[in-house]
């Protein structure tokens, strides 16, 4: 199964994403609470997605994702956040972002949309 | 500050918590506070910047916190520790989030820092405007927003603030 970097400044959410993901039969890769620790682990273990939280300290998961990218074209990062604008959903999208998934969410949407982007 | 403002924390507030704790919260009498004052047990204080700036306070006893906390985490009870800290933090998370996309479509671009967490009833929060408040009451208790937000010259658009079906306050 796909291995998964949850990238989440709330713990709450970061444990939440790892129970829906690992009982959908996710596999994760690691976790971080900022995109600076998010980027550093993507090189490190390199995994086949990223669900990316948008409002963090130190590094926005927005200029994590643009990090990422750069790093590797290839990459898999689906966004999770409560920030709806429309600004940052095409902000996101443009930058390479594989979908967007709005807070709070639906369990089953979540694993549609990442079973998709991991295809 | 514009009442308008506080409109979309409220809608946003109702939505947020109906989707988490299944319950609709109602919300109650608006009110204006003083540019400082003195938090509840437990204080979400988010920064607003862009289009409008200042705070988005939510304020709730630690009890309410605590089974709200219990209620996002499906668990049937919990003690009010890291974790239940976290989920109320993402809550304020949430509501602000979805408030800032309502002002966002109204013309106020702005963003949002991430969740500070206050405990204690002691602690006194200074805003640099006077709070407009409204309190939404849940089966597990009440919370009250707290928005003190000034415009910043910044709008791009003329449409209304969010809130249609939630209360909407005349100019305080």
């Amino acid at each position: 199964m796909p291995k998964i970097l949850v990238v989440d400044d709330a713990m709450f959410m970061r444990a939440m994403l790892k129970k829906l993901l690992t009982e959908a039969g996710f596999d994760i890769a690691g976790e971080a609470e900022n995109g600076r620790v998010a980027v550093d682990l993507y090189q490190e273990l390199k995994p086949d997605l990223v669900m990316m939280d948008i409002t963090m300290p130190e590094m926005d998961g927005l200029t994590a994702l643009k990090e990422i990218v750069k790093l590797d074209p290839a990459a898999k990062v689906v966004m999770c956040t409560a920030l709806g604008q429309e600004r940052s959903v095409m902000e996101a999208m443009n930058a390479g972002a594989k979908d967007y998934i709005l807070k709070p969410f639906n369990a089953e949407k979540v694993v549609e949309v990442l079973k998709n982007a991991s295809g | 500050m514009k009442a308008e403002f506080i409109n979309p924390f409220v809608t946003a507030g109702i939505k947020v918590l109906e989707s988490v704790i299944n319950a609709r919260p109602e919300s109650g009498q608006l009110a204006v506070r003083s540019a400082a004052f003195t938090t509840q047990q437990a204080s979400i204080v988010i920064g607003v910047t862009g289009a409008v700036e200042g705070q988005a306070i939510y304020g709730m006893s630690l009890v309410t916190a605590t089974k709200i906390a219990a209620a996002m985490s499906s668990m049937p009870a919990m003690t009010f520790d890291e974790m239940a800290s976290s989920a109320i933090a993402e809550l304020g998370n949430m509501i602000s989030g979805h408030a800032t996309t309502l002002l966002s479509e109204a013309g106020y671009e702005c963003q949002i820092t991430p969740p500070t967490l206050v405990r204690g009833t002691e602690v006194e929060i200074a805003t640099s405007t006077p709070a407009l408040v409204i309190p939404l009451y849940t089966d597990f208790g009440k919370m009250e927003i707290n928005v003190a937000l000034m415009e910043t010259g910044e709008k791009t658009a003329t449409a209304p603030a969010g809130g249609t079906e939630e209360q909407e306050a005349s100019d305080a």
